[in-house]
């Protein structure tokens, strides 16, 4: 009993694990723009990796040949450690510490899930729909957009929400090379051994990863209407 | 006006042809349906004439043109495709499904919806309820008749249809076999059906390509001579041993040259004239009688055995 008594006395004792004073007097000044940031870092890495990976994904599937060394290259790219790709990034000449490596970094990680899910999105769609489509005189364009690309589209946002969620974690790391974000908050607060700040980044970035897991389940839901539509 | 002139279709690797020097006409109005065995090439010879599949030999003219004449999709916009997995596009409605064509050919969006009403109404679903539901919401009959609806949409002259009743169960198929010809009397399309069932073909076929291995033209003929006067051994054992039976069905009890009943007509079975001699033969001989009433144009009327077989016997002779 008095051992445990004194335990809590020394966890209250210490410098306090959450600093009110502190939050409320440097919201506007540290966590609004670290938040912001880590926003920006995260959209910006998600919609570039997405713009290269729908026509990797895209060509893969159509030329299948491709898609080995596509799923090779990209599948190196996410093994590697993500303290080490900043490392290598920073080190090649004309790229400055600072957001760009991060986001570089960013969107090698998400490439490998996102080219994937494309890819099995478009493999899942029946073969006798796509028979259809052709049968009916659609062309090969007006078959990707019309029919592939929609009926893909659960497993491509089920990727997207996989490297959303991704990122928004090891964007936190991203402030080791001055990237911005939650994990300025983090690293600063390891520094300054203060704990106020290491949770208040964490638990931002956890939260923005449900919010944004939330978002898109429910933008999913929204282009999907006839998912909602059961056999009656 | 489909003219298939010496087609052959060989795959690139292969040296055995899938297809070989096929050569029929399909009349205009008429519904030749492709039949065979498995690997006949059935589905590739009606594939290749909207270019699904594109020959190695030969031609296909429709209406006097070569098939090639024009683009590969603006031909298949004219030409109604119905198959047996109907893949009907699971993320649009009904309606939507219904209109792809008209909508690829440009029409106007009061007169796409009117020609999906309309065509709903045509295969027996009511526009209100199914308009704008999803295909997931409903049955497999009731696609498959979406599945034709969609492939007459632009009322195309050419129908190409692959097995489009073959997924649903035996009573449903008949229904929508029967539908479909009482829509085919108005609507006359030119019609390839492919099927691998040989009571399907007799059904619906005003002429019957019956395919062997190879793509290779066994017999071309009006189910009637099919039946009575098989070419060859490959034929006759395709259309199966009961084919005399099989004949029967071709004729209605109501089309029969039969006999006044009069009186003593207690205890004998009832039969409908809309029934066929096959299915009447059927019931004569479970009922255990000699004689069956048939009420036709009020009258009664009596249907016996020696009118059965005076009915295969007179096909023997027209033949």
């Amino acid at each position: 009993m008095s051992n445990l008594a004194l335990l809590v006395q020394d966890v209250l004792e210490e410098p306090k694990l959450i600093d009110w004073e502190w939050l409320r007097e440097n919201f506007w000044e540290d966590i609004v723009p670290a938040f912001q940031g880590h926003i920006f870092l995260s959209f910006v890495s998600v919609a570039i990796a997405l713009l290269i990976a729908l026509p990797v994904g895209v060509i893969s599937s159509r030329y299948r040949k491709a898609y080995p060394p596509v799923t090779f290259v990209t599948g190196i790219l996410y093994s590697i450690p993500s303290l080490a790709l900043f490392a290598i990034l920073i080190s090649i000449p004309g790229v400055a510490i600072g957001p760009a490596p991060v986001i570089i970094a960013l969107v090698a990680y998400s490439l490998l899930i996102l080219i994937r899910n494309t890819v099995a999105g478009i493999d899942s769609v029946p073969p006798e729909t796509i028979d259809a489509a052709r049968g009916m005189g659609l062309t090969n364009r007006q078959i990707l957009f019309r029919v592939e690309l929609p009926l893909a589209l659960p497993i491509i946002v089920a990727g997207i929400r996989i490297a959303t969620v991704t990122i928004i974690g090891i964007a936190t790391i991203g402030a080791y090379i001055n990237g911005g974000g939650l994990g300025t908050l983090i690293f600063d607060g390891i520094n300054r051994q203060f704990p106020t700040m290491i949770i208040a980044g964490a638990v931002l970035a956890t939260a923005m990863a449900i919010a944004a897991d939330l978002l898109l389940l429910g933008l999913e839901r929204y282009l999907r209407p006839w998912a909602r539509a059961r056999r009656t | 006006m489909i003219e298939f002139r010496q087609v052959s279709k060989t795959y690139p690797g292969s040296d055995n042809p899938v297809v070989t020097d096929l050569s029929f006409e399909v009349l205009e109005g008429e519904i030749c349906v492709l039949v065979g065995p498995s690997g006949c090439g059935k589905t590739t010879t009606m594939r290749m004439v909207n270019r699904l599949i594109e020959i190695t030999e030969g031609e296909i003219l429709i209406d006097g043109e070569p098939n090639t004449a024009i683009s590969g999709t603006q031909l298949r916009r004219k030409i109604g495709y119905a198959i047996q997995q109907i893949g009907l596009f699971p993320h649009r409605t009904i309606a939507d499904n219904i209109g792809t064509v008209p909508h690829l050919l440009g029409w106007d969006k009061g007169r796409i919806r009117d020609r999906v009403d309309d065509l709903l109404e045509l295969v027996g679903l009511s526009p209100g309820e199914y308009r704008d539901r999803y295909p997931a919401e409903l049955s497999g009959g009731q696609q498959q008749r979406v599945g034709v609806a969609r492939a007459l949409a632009a009322d195309p002259p050419i129908m190409l249809m692959d097995e489009p009743f073959g997924a649903v169960d035996p009573i449903t198929r008949e229904r929508l076999q029967d539908e479909f010809l009482r829509i085919q009397e108005d609507i006359k399309k030119t019609i390839v059906f492919v099927t691998h069932d040989i009571d399907e073909a007799i059904k619906m076929g005003n002429k019957i390509a019956i395919l062997k291995q190879g793509g290779v033209l066994a017999q071309y003929d009006t189910p009637e001579n099919i039946l009575s006067r098989p070419d060859s051994e490959f034929v006759s054992s395709f259309v199966g041993a009961d084919r005399v039976l099989k004949r029967l069905s071709l004729t209605r009890v109501g089309e029969m040259d039969l006999e006044q009943a009069d009186g003593g007509t207690e205890g004998l079975p009832r039969i409908s004239d809309r029934m066929t001699a096959r299915a009447a033969l059927s019931e004569l001989l479970g009922s255990g009688q000699s004689s069956a009433v048939v009420e036709m144009e009020g009258e009664n009327k009596l249907l016996t055995f020696e009118a059965i077989e005076a009915l295969t016997s007179t096909a023997e002779q027209s033949a």
